[in-house]
């Protein structure tokens, strides 16, 4: 594999208007219940002030993915520029994908009866297009960037966030920049 | 927390009673001609109807059963490839066991009719029940791997209390038990009495392995926050208590008032003890997919 694709989500422009969202469901005209791309808000306590502070979260297209490992059926690849591409002609709705992925992104679509999830839009990025979610971000919060070590030496660039499963588990390729807390003035 | 998964639960279990009938026809049958043949055509049967039946249990969990020929695909990688294709290999050497009990009984049948049996036919018998031990060590082996598969596939880095060795223990002991006393109940009428102690003491080894083993697994599983919340959810179950007290320690009293009391001629006690066990058995499995907690994103959504 010659490069690992992947996202870069900025906490600080994030303002949790889940554009993203509805960018991908309007793009794959998905059925309510799977959610390819989500935005998720993190608990405040976990961090030193309060902060409202949101991510927004596909397909992390690891660099060892446990869905791809897991599937019986081969319908998973990944494609030399690191994307793994979920082919729902060969899914025959095991779930054992689902239950592998620490970040519940493969999802069941009921109706289908098979498993679905983000494939980072590489039809669009073989066509030199930016993802729909990454063009759709207003603030300009979400990236498509190459994951490699010129990107996670970068200061303020981190490998996950507090309420994420350990990197360890599957190596996801998504970088993150955490919110910068400013003064902070109570009145109590 | 998991889902009743059905089709799972009857899979995982009634595919181990068929290959645990056929490892204790294959233990009884290690000294040539110990094993009856009626007892043999008896298991085999029953282990055949109670694998098909897991097989087809099975494809009611797939979204798209038509297509469950296609979970061979990946053999590389995947553990539900290779559990896929070691249960059919398994059923493929059953049904030579199968063609086996049949030609058992009609050669038996002719020996019988025969006034006196000749040297050619004593040699076709020794021959015959070497084959027969060869054909259930073949489908034992084929099968107990197919049953590591099975719980290789749940050995998920993502699930703390199934990435151990906990799965391939339990599915191997549910094997081993129900195996046993299932076989007992097939053989109640066939079996010398010193098979069914055996068999007996064997049930009696597995039980206790099984409780003490769910200590240890229990023990470790507060290691890690999704490990101490399914440890947390079994505790609080009622399913877990019955399950504790059908599966464990009823069998316990049972088998050891039939050893101690040397009754391994009492029927009803050893079919009160296998429904007992197997229901243990059934509440288990249940509580295995119910109890999973996967590491997940603790964000708010």
């Amino acid at each position: 594999m010659s490069k690992q694709l992947g996202f870069l989500h900025n906490s600080e422009k994030c303002v949790g208007c889940r554009g993203c969202e509805m960018a991908c469901k309007n793009e794959y005209q998905i059925d309510a219940t799977p959610q390819w791309r989500k935005v998720f808000q993190l608990h405040e306590e976990d961090f030193s002030l309060p902060t409202r502070m949101f991510f927004s979260m596909a397909c992390n297209h690891c660099a060892n993915p446990e869905c791809l490992r897991v599937c019986p059926v081969e319908a998973y690849t990944k494609r030399d520029d690191g994307i793994v591409v979920h082919d729902p002609n060969r899914c025959i709705g095991c779930r054992l994908c689902t239950m592998a992925c620490p970040y519940d992104r493969p999802q069941i679509n009921p109706a289908k009866k098979k498993v679905e999830k983000c494939n980072l839009c590489y039809q669009r990025i073989d066509n030199g297009e930016q993802p729909a979610c990454v063009a759709a971000c207003i603030p300009g919060a979400l990236e498509l960037v190459e994951i490699n070590d010129t990107l996670d030496q970068k200061t303020g660039v981190l490998k996950t966030l507090p309420g994420l499963p350990s990197p360890k588990l599957t190596t996801p390729s998504i970088r993150f920049i955490g919110p910068k807390q400013g003064k902070q003035i109570r009145r109590d | 927390m998991g889902d009743w998964e059905w089709p799972l639960i009857l899979f995982t279990v009634l595919g181990q009673i068929a290959i645990g009938i056929i490892v204790m026809l294959w233990w009884l049958d290690r000294d040539r001609d110990h094993l009856d043949t009626q007892l043999f055509k008896k298991g085999v049967y029953v282990s055949g109807g109670l694998l098909i039946l897991a097989l087809l249990a099975s494809l009611f969990h797939l979204g798209h059963p038509e297509a469950a020929y296609r979970a061979l695909a990946h053999l590389g990688s995947s553990w539900l490839s290779r559990e896929i294709l070691l249960f059919l290999l398994t059923f493929l050497a059953w049904i030579n066991l199968f063609g086996m009990s049949r030609r058992q009984t009609s050669s038996r049948a002719i020996g019988a009719g025969a006034a006196t049996i000749t040297t050619a036919e004593i040699a076709a018998g020794g021959q015959q029940s070497g084959n027969r031990s060869l054909g259930l060590g073949i489908t034992s082996v084929l099968g107990l791997l197919g049953i590591a598969s099975s719980a290789m596939i749940y050995v998920l880095p993502r699930v703390p209390a199934w990435n151990n060795v906990g799965p391939v223990l339990f599915f191997l002991l549910t094997t081993g038990l129900l195996g046993a006393l299932v076989t007992l109940v097939l053989g109640r009428k066939l079996l010398h009495p010193a098979q069914k102690k055996l068999l007996l003491q064997w049930s009696l080894g597995c039980t206790i392995a099984s409780l003490l083993f769910y200590v240890i697994y229990a023990s470790m599983l507060s290691a890690s926050m999704e490990g101490a919340a399914s440890l947390n959810f079994l505790l609080s179950s009622p399913l877990f208590w019955a399950r504790a007290l059908l599966g464990w320690f009823a069998p316990l009293l049972l088998l050891v008032n039939l050893l101690k009391n040397s009754q391994v001629a009492k029927t009803n006690l050893i079919l009160t003890l296998t429904l007992l066990a197997g229901l243990g058995e059934v509440l288990g499995r249940a509580l295995f997919y119910l109890s999973a907690t996967g590491i997940q994103i603790t964000a708010l959504f």
